[in-house]
């Protein structure tokens, strides 16, 4: 981590409050407007998919279908879910739009998303041992973790983490890497997977038993492409959320330098802890804007659709305090991110082996 | 009707699992919004179908309530909801209207007036025009007329007419038999609400005495005195009805029991006027957490989720730092300051931020 002095740290405090203040006093009809224009697209998407679902037995439409119902998924996981349930949207007042009572239509329930997710990884930004997020307690990603043999199979893992990640992601809060260590007890754990089964039964039901059921004759076909969306949803909000925080330039940090640390010290963390990638417009809304990370993470409760705007503005900080702002092409931070998965997965002297002469090849 | 009832219950059981809200229905909302506004299940809508001016800072506003409504008596409130800057805010109104107008032809009035400074209430003046919708809750409230009929004194002041207007409305068409006085203080000439109505019931309804006493026509203001009160036949057995400014309430009050009127037959409702500015940043107050049923004293120097721990409640929190939203809580009443951006909440029911929002005034939670 970089090393500040307190004033630094209290002048990027002052510098990064200043963009915040100046986005809430702003905050009004626009954004009301434009959550409100996504609810409805995501709506509209979702009942097309669902309607068309059944005239799949027609190739080209089962595709359509599936794509449609895929994209209403992630339209509402990342655009409308996370970023409600970060508080975005809670100034509306709007109960629909609530963070405390909002369900999304994924696997994980949305309390225990707001506990593990809001709370936990959004406060400890990747510190080593209290940010569960980092590497999901399956992945080994950086050298604060020992390499064991187990580890290099890691890159399968990887993949099932993704195409499962709605249930991964549902069953996060279980933390049963503590409970193979004997740090907890299963039955600690129970109102947590009473909670797990309910949500999760709720959306395998409607999924894999209610819509195939109500269009008995094609039931194969419904269940193929419902299955078809969630995958989908799955891989692409997997790879944005990978994206986000395993980049190569991504940093991580120790319990011991994060002891106490001031609101400047914690902003540090959020900067260089997180990485963006480009794209267009489209690409930022079916990442629910997080292919803004940096800024997410600055500001987790601002408007997800302002992070556009104000980037430059978090750029600019960052050159004044040459913090390095981590941002790529989308191929670029993704080809990091499973180069990243891939090293840790080898012991650390066949890795720095292998960067060596990789490097020695370069130059 | 339990065949109904349990193939509703169903329903609700199917929409919990198909759409994971508890109002299924809601689901819908943003697409049947576009459709026809009236349509949308999250609340009841209610849209306007007239606005009239009553003075030069008072209008009624005629609303016709989506079907599902479900009426009201003479002297209650609504809760109405309106959209102001992307935000929704809650304020609390009196009905003005009779329930037979509602019954009769599905319509309900609210007669509001501008508050100096009044975010909702300026609004609602400026921006409310015919076919725009509010939304509605239950009407509340039992500020309501005796029964069987008894004597009656209203004593009303400025727009605190408004339910007494809806009273006076619903009486005749009962038959009130018992005689009933209005003593209504009003500014200057200019100001009296309903006037045309106030007088065209005193012609046709030989019952009711109105008198309307100006407070501010001469150099020396005329408030309510022993005289008015007096001048009131047989007071000592009639109900009383009090709804106006606190000033107003306060000196009623004294002179009543003054005159030996026991509080039972004292009724008085506050409303519309929420606190104007306090002006001065006073922090600090009573704070009510109404689901735990716990009150406790403020001085604005710790935070609502410290207040709440201090005062042995355990509400869910995360950062602790204004970041993660774990500890936001609905506000019923009373505005809060942001710690973090220093700004002022609305008067209404809204949703806050426990560990960064300290109480300016009094305050309910709903925690
Ligand atoms: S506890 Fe995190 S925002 Fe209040």
């Amino acid at each position: 981590m970089k090393k500040m002095t307190e004033a630094q740290f209290s002048e990027l405090e002052k510098d990064l409050n200043a963009i915040r203040d100046e986005v809430v006093a702003d905050l009004g009809e626009r954004d009301a407007r434009y959550i409100r224009r996504i609810v409805r697209l995501h709506r509209t998407l979702e009942i097309s998919g669902r309607a068309m679902m059944p005239f799949g037995i027609i190739p080209p439409v089962f595709i359509a279908a599936t794509a449609t119902l895929g994209i209403a998924k992630i339209i509402e996981n990342m655009e409308i879910g996370h970023n409600v349930m970060h508080g975005q949207y809670d100034w509306m007042n709007d109960p629909g739009l609530h963070s405390q009572t909002y369900e999304w239509d994924t696997v994980c329930d949305g309390d225990s998303w707001r506990r593990t997710h809001n709370y936990e990884h959004h406060t400890y930004t990747n510190i080593i041992g209290k940010d569960r997020d980092y590497g999901y307690a399956l992945l080994r990603l950086s050298d604060d973790e020992k390499w064991q043999p187990l580890h290099s199979l890691q890159f399968i893992n990887y993949i099932l983490l993704s195409v499962f990640f709605q249930w991964g992601v549902g069953l996060h809060e279980l933390e049963s890497e503590r409970i193979r260590r004997g740090e907890i007890r299963l039955r600690d754990k129970l109102p947590f997977l009473r909670a797990f089964f309910r949500k999760g039964g709720r959306q395998a039901f409607k999924d894999y038993v209610f819509f195939p059921l109500v269009t008995l004759p094609v039931a194969p076909v419904v269940l193929a492409g419902n299955a078809g969306a969630n995958l989908i949803r799955n891989l692409w909000s997997s790879t944005v959320i990978f994206c986000g925080h395993f980049t190569q330039d991504a940093e991580t940090f120790s319990e011991a330098e994060c002891e106490g640390e001031s609101k400047g010290h914690w902003y540090l963390r959020q900067l260089t802890g997180s990485s963006n990638f480009t794209g267009g417009k489209w690409v930022h809304l079916l990442s629910g804007h997080l292919s803004y990370q940096v800024e997410h993470h600055v500001f987790p409760d601002l408007p997800a659709h302002r992070y556009p705007e104000i980037s430059e503005k978090v750029q600019s900080v960052c050159r004044n305090h040459d913090i390095q702002y981590n941002t790529g092409s989308f191929a670029r931070q993704y080809g990091t991110v499973l180069k990243r998965i891939i090293a840790y997965s080898l012991p650390d002297r066949v890795r720095s082996g292998l960067l060596s002469a990789h490097a020695g090849q370069a130059t | 009707m339990l065949a109904k009832h349990t193939q509703s219950k169903t329903l609700l059981w199917l929409g919990r699992q198909l759409f994971n809200r508890e109002n299924p229905a809601a689901f819908f909302d943003p697409l049947l919004e576009r459709l026809n506004p009236m349509w949308v299940q999250a609340y009841t809508p209610a849209r306007v179908e007239q606005v009239l001016e009553e003075t030069s800072d008072t209008k009624t506003f005629v609303l016709r309530p989506a079907d599902r409504w479900q009426g009201f008596e003479a002297g209650q409130h609504v809760n109405i909801c309106a959209e102001v800057g992307g935000i929704r805010r809650t304020r609390t109104f009196s009905l003005s209207g009779s329930p037979i107008l509602w019954q009769e032809q599905g319509l309900i009035t609210l007669t509001i007036k501008r508050l100096a400074g009044g975010l909702v209430t300026n609004w609602l003046h400026d921006h409310l025009r015919i076919g725009a919708i509010l939304g509605l809750g239950d009407a509340f409230g039992d500020f309501l007329i005796p029964e069987p009929a008894k004597p009656v004194l209203f004593i009303a002041g400025g727009s605190g007419i408004t339910p007494i207007l809806s009273q006076l409305e619903t009486m005749p068409a009962s038959d009130y038999a018992a005689p009933v006085t209005l003593l209504y203080f009003v500014r200057t000439p200019n100001d009296v609400i309903g006037e045309e109505k106030l007088r065209a019931l005193a012609a046709h309804w030989s019952t009711l005495t109105l008198t309307i006493i100006y407070t501010h026509e001469r150099a020396t203001p005329r408030y309510l005195s022993e005289q008015d009160l007096e001048t009131v036949p047989g007071i000592k057995a009639r109900e009383v009805y009090l709804c106006g400014p606190k000033g107003l309430m306060d000196l009623a009050n004294d002179l009543l029991h003054k005159q030996g009127i026991s509080e039972r037959n004292i009724h008085s409702t506050f409303f519309s006027a929420p606190q104007a500015d306090l002006g001065d940043q006073a922090l600090g107050g009573l704070v009510q957490f109404a689901r735990s049923d716990v009150e406790v004293s403020s001085e604005g120097d710790a935070n609502i989720l410290q207040i709440a721990e201090a005062a042995g409640l355990s509400p869910r929190y995360g950062c602790r730092m204004g970041i993660c939203h774990q500890c936001s809580c609905r506000k019923t009443s009373g505005t809060v300051i942001n710690r973090l951006t220093g700004q002022t909440s609305g008067a209404g029911e809204e949703s806050i931020q426990l560990c960064v929002s300290v109480p300016r005034g009094p305050i309910s939670i709903d925690a």
